[in-house]
């Protein structure tokens, strides 16, 4: 039903489960998060700034999707995920700190697919 | 690179490492209040968006789905507060949430009619990975985990018993 085009989603989706990989190796290594975890948070945050823009451009030259609030609300979420999960994750000093980015590693893929579900229009 | 988790304490158990005094905001509870965060996030705001745009299309799943956002921000607040009361409060969330996912489940299941679209809680939170299903078992073993080390801290406190 739902197919994923484009080059940036599909980064976005490699880049977020390599991210939770990495961040449930790390948890179960028994380490806080640290400079790598906080970089990989900056490359998602970049990837959904980059769709959100992509997203709006389409918004802006053609027709709108039957769900626009639904979309609008997806857009301002999007780039607020990384944030929130770097904010919260760095006032852990344990290993679930490393456990709350692999929360967004994962959500951003979820993110993606929904957004192309909401308007499969988007081939961007 | 990661770096080590803070200093090596001699005695420290290798298991669950609860850090600290710290509160049901830290350690694992850290992971539980960002989940529960994204989803009484994500339910509100589908919620709202349904009830405004679309009430009558499938008005018992809608206002299901309110609930449930209600439900997840009260766990979500209580588990980030911590004080005694709002473990209490959580236990209680956490408990009726549980009571729902099944309930809504089942009931979802039994009577597709009456959910011509989905809540969070349809087919026991299958369409959001049946995390709807694992997250209130976690959180009240989380909170169970709270009162008895409350017990064993004031064991004559007969505040303290459920």
């Amino acid at each position: 039903m739902s197919s994923v085009n484009g080059a940036v989603p599909t980064t976005i989706i490699v880049a977020g489960l390599a991210l939770a990989g990495y961040a449930l190796l790390t948890t179960a290594r028994n380490r806080r998060m640290g400079v790598g975890l906080l970089a990989g948070l900056g490359v998602l945050e970049i990837l959904l700034l980059v769709e959100d823009g992509l997203v709006a451009a389409r918004l802006a030259s053609g027709p709108h999707p039957a769900s626009m609030a639904t979309l609008i609300g997806y857009l301002i979420a999007m780039p607020i995920v990384p944030l929130a999960a770097a904010f919260w994750g760095l006032l852990e000093r344990s290993r679930w700190g490393a456990a709350v980015v692999a929360v967004a590693g994962l959500v951003a893929p979820v993110l993606m697919v929904r957004l192309h579900q909401i308007w499969p229009v988007i081939h961007v | 690179m990661s770096e080590p988790v803070a200093p090596p304490e001699p005695a420290a158990p290798p298991g669950p490492a609860v850090s600290q005094p710290g509160s049901t905001r830290t350690g694992p509870g850290r992971l539980l209040v960002a989940v529960y965060g994204l989803f009484a996030l994500s339910a509100s705001a589908r919620a709202g968006v349904q009830i405004a745009t679309k009430f009558h299309h499938a008005p018992v799943a809608y206002l299901l789905s309110a609930f449930a956002a209600v439900v997840y921000i009260l766990a979500t607040v209580t588990l980030t507060v911590g004080s005694s009361t709002a473990r209490r409060i959580a236990v209680v969330s956490c408990s009726i949430e549980l009571a729902g996912v099944l309930a809504v489940g089942t009931w979802s299941l039994a009577d597709p009619a009456t959910f011509p679209d989905a809540t969070v809680w349809s087919s026991y939170g299958s369409g959001y990975g049946f995390v709807p299903l694992v997250l209130p078992v976690f959180g009240l073993l989380w909170l169970s985990r709270w009162s008895r080390r409350a017990r064993t801290r004031r064991p004559t406190a007969p505040a303290d018993r459920a």
